[in-house]
This record gives C-alpha cells, sequence and structure tokens, in this order.
C-alpha cells in the first residue's frame, strides 16, 4: 500500500505541475505600444535580415536615431512613417511594412533611372495590337525582321509549359527571339527555373543560396549550388536577347542571373533593378506585418546582384523619348537589328558564333 | 544438518510441484482479452507560438477527433497491456494582439505503447513507455516565402496511468489520468531563417535533429470518466497537451486544453471457427 499511496501522491502532484507549466524554452515579448513595436521590428530585422554588411548599416545606431524621435503621443501614421524610414536606411526593395492604411516601400532602386519601356508602345507599334497571350506571357512572330518577340510581365503568373511549347513551335522558323522582361518585378523562383529550363539543353550551375543560422549578423550557412535542368519538351536554342530595365526585380532579376552566361543570350537594355535576397516576413504587436531579404541568392561566380545586372557588354542604353513620340522603343529596334545582323552574318559566313560577339 | 536439508529440498519440490499444478490447471481456463475501444471528440483552445512563422502569441480555438485502443497483451494478460492511440486536430487561432491574422494548425499523430498493470483493491495503476509519430503543419497566409512551419517527430517515451473504479448511481465508473512524455526520438525542423525553397532545392543539412526533453519537450495529459451506459460507455474527460520545442533558434510552443466527449466499448472478435468459450475468463484492459 506504500506504494501505491507514493503513485497516487506522484500523479497528484505531476498533473498540476504539467498543466500549469507554461513552457519551459523562453519567447520574447514585446508591449503593444509605440516602444514595443519599435523594438519588436528592430529586433526582427537585426535577427533575420541578410546584408546589413555589404550595405555598410549600422543596425544599432540606426535604432538609437529613430528611437529617440518616438514620442508617445504622436500619430499612428506618424508612427508608421518613422518605422518606415528606419527600413529604408536599408535601401532594399524587398523591404516592406505592412499596414492597414498603408504599405511602405523603398523605390530609389529604380525612381532614379528612366523607365526605359512603354507597354502600350509596343503593342501599338509593333504588334498591332494582334498578339498571343496566355498567363503573362504574349508573343508574336514580327515579319519583317523574321524575330519572336515575347513579353513576359510577371513570374507570379508561373510558366504554362504547354503554352511556352506551344508559343516556341508557332515561332520556331525565326532567327531569334526577343525575351521583353523590362517593368518584370519579379515572382516565384520555381517560375523562372521553369522558364530557364526551355533555354538549355544541359542541366546548368544555376547559382547558390544562403540563410540565417542564428540571430547574428553574420550567421550564414554554407553557399548551397543549385541547378536548371532542361526541360522535357520543346527548347529554344536560338539566339535570345533579353531586354531589362531598372524595373526588373527579384525573381525576373535571377532569371537574368540564370540566363546571361548562357552562350546563345545577350542582354540588352539598363542594369535590372536587383532584388537577390529572398524575403522572409514576420509582424508586430500591432498588427502590421513586415517583410524583409532575408536568404542571399548568388550567380554561378558567387557575386552578390542585389545591386542589379548589368547589360551584356555593348548592351547597355535607354530608350530615345523623342523617339517614343515617334513610335519607336530604341531599345528593341536594337535588338531587333542585332537578330538580323546575326543570321545575316551566320548566313554569309556559315559559322555559329557567340550571340554577345555581335554586340 | 542433513535432515534438515532434505526436508528443505523436499519442501521446495512439494511448492515447485504445486505451482505447476496450479499452473496447469489455470491453463485449462481460456482467456479472452477484449479490445477497450474509444472514438472521442475533443474541443477547446489552443496557444501557439512559432518562432519562425511569428513572434506574436496566437490563440484560438480547436477540435480534435481521437481513437483509442487498448487490450491485455496475450503474453501475461494479468499484468501487461497495450495502448493504440490517434487523434486528428486542428486551431484556427486569431487571438494575436492585433487580433488581424490568423496562424492555423493542422497535427496528426500515432502512438503505441506497452504498460505494466498493477491492480491494488479499487486502483490499477500502469507505468511502460511508447513510441508515436506526429506530423502536422502551421500556416499563417500572409506570410510572403515563409508561410508554413511543417511538423514531423518520431519519439519513444514513458507513459503512466491511474484508473480508480467505482460506482455512480448503480453504474459502473472508471475514472483515469494518463500521462506520456517522449525521452528521446527525432525531429523535423528547417535551420533559424532556412527557407523551404531552399529544402525544396535540395538543401537537407540539419532539418533532422536529436530529440530529447531539453530541446524537445511534451507532456500530454488526459483525464477521463468513463461511465457504463449498457453496452455502451459514455467517455467525458479533459486533456491537457503541452508541447516546446527549441532547435535552430526556433521556439515552437502548444499548449491546447480541450473537453473530451465520446464513447467506448469493449469488444471481442469472433469467427465461426472462433467462439467464446463459456467459461472463458475475461482480463480487461481498462474496466
Amino acid at each position: 500500500m506504500k506504494i501505491l499511496r507514493k503513485l497516487i501522491a506522484l500523479v497528484a502532484i505531476a498533473m498540476p505541475l504539467t498543466l500549469g507549466l507554461p513552457g519551459c524554452h523562453s519567447l520574447d515579448s514585446y508591449d503593444n505600444d509605440y516602444y514595443g513595436n519599435f523594438d519588436a521590428l528592430w529586433t526582427i530585422l537585426d535577427e533575420h535580415y541578410c546584408f546589413f554588411e555589404q550595405k555598410d548599416v549600422d543596425w544599432a545606431a540606426v535604432r538609437d536615431r529613430y528611437r529617440s524621435e518616438i514620442k508617445p503621443d504622436m500619430e499612428l501614421k506618424a508612427f508608421f512613417g518613422l518605422c518606415a524610414d528606419m527600413l529604408a536606411e536599408l535601401r532594399d526593395g524587398h523591404t516592406n511594412l505592412s499596414s492597414w492604411f498603408d504599405v511602405s516601400y523603398y523605390r530609389e532602386w529604380w525612381t532614379a533611372y528612366p523607365q526605359n519601356f512603354n507597354w502600350r508602345l509596343i503593342q501599338e507599334h509593333y504588334l498591332n495590337f494582334d498578339y498571343s497571350t496566355s498567363g503573362g506571357m504574349s508573343y508574336k512572330l514580327l515579319t519583317e525582321s523574321n524575330v519572336a518577340y515575347v513579353r513576359y510581365s510577371s513570374f507570379s503568373y508561373g510558366i504554362n509549359h504547354s503554352f511556352v511549347n506551344d508559343m516556341m513551335l508557332s515561332v520556331k522558323e525565326a532567327d531569334g527571339m526577343i525575351l521583353d522582361i523590362r517593368d518584370n518585378g519579379g515572382g516565384d523562383m520555381t517560375a523562372v527555373e521553369d522558364l530557364v529550363s526551355h533555354f538549355i539543353d544541359e542541366r546548368i550551375l544555376a547559382g547558390y543560396i544562403q540563410h540565417k543560422t542564428g540571430p547574428g549578423h553574420n550567421d550564414f550557412s554554407d553557399p548551397y549550388a543549385y541547378y536548371c535542368d532542361p526541360v522535357i519538351g520543346v527548347r529554344w536554342l536560338k539566339p535570345v536577347i533579353i531586354l531589362t530595365n531598372r524595373s526588373t526585380f527579384s525573381a525576373a532579376n535571377n532569371f537574368v542571373q540564370v540566363m546571361k552566361p548562357l552562350r546563345h543570350v545577350v542582354v540588352v537594355g539598363d542594369t535590372t533593378g536587383g532584388g537577390s535576397g529572398m524575403p522572409f516576413s514576420s509582424e508586430i504587436p500591432i498588427g502590421w506585418s513586415v517583410r524583409f531579404s532575408a536568404s542571399p541568392v548568388y550567380d554561378a561566380d558567387m557575386q552578390l546582384t542585389e545591386y542589379g545586372i548589368p547589360p551584356t557588354e555593348n548592351g547597355q542604353m535607354n530608350m530615345d523619348p523623342e523617339a517614343a513620340l515617334d513610335g519607336h522603343d530604341t531599345i528593341l529596334d536594337f535588338a531587333i537589328s542585332v537578330i538580323v545582323k546575326y543570321a545575316e552574318d551566320n548566313k554569309k559566313e556559315n559559322t555559329s558564333r557567340a550571340l554577345r560577339e555581335v554586340l | 544438518m542433513m535432515k534438515k536439508i532434505i526436508s528443505l529440498l523436499a519442501g521446495a519440490a512439494i511448492s515447485l510441484g504445486l505451482t505447476v499444478t496450479a499452473a496447469e490447471s489455470e491453463d485449462t481456463v481460456a482467456i479472452e482479452r477484449p479490445v477497450v475501444s474509444a472514438y472521442t471528440l475533443e474541443a477547446g483552445t489552443a496557444h501557439i507560438a512559432q518562432t519562425y512563422l511569428s513572434p506574436l502569441r496566437y490563440s484560438g480555438p480547436m477540435i480534435a477527433l481521437s481513437y483509442e485502443r487498448m487490450q491485455a497483451m496475450r503474453f501475461d494478460p494479468e499484468r501487461w497491456v497495450m495502448r493504440l492511440s490517434g487523434r486528428l486536430d486542428g486551431a484556427r487561432t486569431r487571438n494575436n494582439p492585433a487580433r488581424n491574422a490568423t496562424m492555423w494548425d493542422l497535427g496528426l499523430n500515432l502512438g503505441w505503447g506497452m504498460m505494466r498493470r498493477w491492480n491494488i483493491g479499487p486502483w490499477s495503476l500502469y507505468g511502460g513507455g511508447y513510441t508515436s509519430v506526429e506530423g502536422g503543419v502551421l500556416y499563417v497566409p500572409r506570410n510572403s516565402n515563409n508561410p508554413v512551419a511543417a511538423k514531423a517527430a518520431w519519439t519513444v517515451g514513458v507513459e503512466a496511468s491511474a484508473v480508480y473504479h467505482t460506482s455512480l448511481w448503480g453504474k459502473n465508473l472508471t475514472l483515469r489520468y494518463l500521462g506520456e512524455m517522449p525521452l528521446a526520438g527525432v525531429f523535423f525542423s528547417p535551420e533559424y531563417g532556412e527557407l523551404y525553397y531552399e529544402i525544396y532545392l535540395g538543401n537537407h543539412k540539419g532539418l533532422v535533429r536529436g530529440a530529447w526533453p531539453g530541446n524537445f519537450f511534451r507532456v500530454n495529459n488526459l483525464l477521463t470518466a468513463d461511465i457504463a451506459l449498457g453496452r455502451t460507455i459514455l467517455r467525458l474527460g479533459y486533456r491537457c497537451n503541452i508541447m516546446s520545442t527549441k532547435t535552430h533558434d526556433i521556439v515552437n510552443r502548444q499548449i491546447e486544453h480541450t473537453a473530451v466527449i465520446g464513447v467506448a466499448s469493449e469488444w471481442l472478435s469472433l469467427s465461426p471457427s472462433r467462439r467464446p468459450d463459456a467459461h472463458a475468463r475475461y482480463i480487461s484492459a481498462l474496466y
């Protein structure tokens, strides 16, 4: 009976103990006032943001500077603006603070540069408002130059392989393809792999990815190499000219990063907008969510493309605004002329030079 | 002296002989081991914190469906019982400080254990070990590239139970407390800031972690009252599950309080070739 009494006592003691146990691992806790929310926001970035070193940001100094500006009686929107200004110190297009009344953006990665793109102009003067389209992708064979023009507006649409197969078969007689991803602000990284897979005939090293392994600013994993494989479907190995501008961002930037080294590909237009840190999300007690770069992605040479990817040598150019008034996209005109010249040269010399040699 | 040794050996031989006789006599009585099975519905609240998804704590309503099966073991039905359990749970937690986001939880747990039983008067005490596999997902729709945190674990641990048999208004009443706690195993976790996209790309380093109570603390508590109503048994109860894990600087804490209601029954598996023996001795795993 002694054993019985002991066991009963054990259960009687253990049960309330475990019921009342709050859990053995501590959690950070923040007050839901301006200071608590500011501290939560600052700490989230401090522990997860991935480009402090590359951007030479003294995040502790940033905290001290902005925290001192908080007033307990300030307007909510003024507090939002203060937080947004603090995030803007990171100079990162992937960093946003979202509230129910506003979303903060850092826009200088594209506002400080010419737009270099006018979709209406292209539809009116090059496509004659007559083209095939599906899932963010539009195309037409420009018969006069025998060049296929393909516009892909966002990687958020994903890639419809059936449509891409059909598109490539429809324009298979063209001498080359212009793939216009100006103003493509990104989307799904898996769509990048899907689209790239139509332009390669063997496995390629796409780049490297890292992630934070802890809250320290330099707690990073070893870079992990990742690859793209060719699609089982139609593959386009003829010349490709990718058109870019400063609004070619994030996943679209990554697409350029993977495609640019290919022998049959050149990039023409303006430097891309960058955005090579894959974003992560979190939130603060007031209910605002925050998004920020958390996992750096590097190109196949382990170079960071956060600040954008320049066009292929001799491919850097801006659109002539006066010519645009006359219905000319000078970047597109240049790309067409390159493909036409490349095709003519190949016919004359019966050789197959790398496309970049024609630029 | 010699006489003493002979009488001692004789006594031992006689007692051994009696024991053997008694055992042979018992062997002639068939033993039936009815299965105790219970289906229950649970409803209550979940309190969740998952720092991979959010630094905020969430709470909200949850429901669960549970199944439990117990049976005395064939090799020693008086002393050993097995227990099989399954539980599917879901929660929709919205009570973060601003109440403007939702964290969804879906989980499945399957366990099997074996316990030694001690019958002492109206009490039955159980103690033993178990193993379980669990999986599930936490989901915050408004997160961009980190909307989910997957849960997966395989653990072994200890379980103990205290059962009190009594009656209420002339009905048999069985009161029970059951506690479980994993002691070792493995569980899944991405690294601190690792996106599932990177796992999809093929980086599987560090995803499987060894579990021990320091990084995978879990205590499941179940109180039930089983009231025999004819052939069916009504089960009422309360469950409190506490889990707290920490690895790669990611804390996952889930505390659940649920009311339990369901039906239990005892049944025997019969067939034309296997009919119940009228003189069989029935050994229940619980009642």
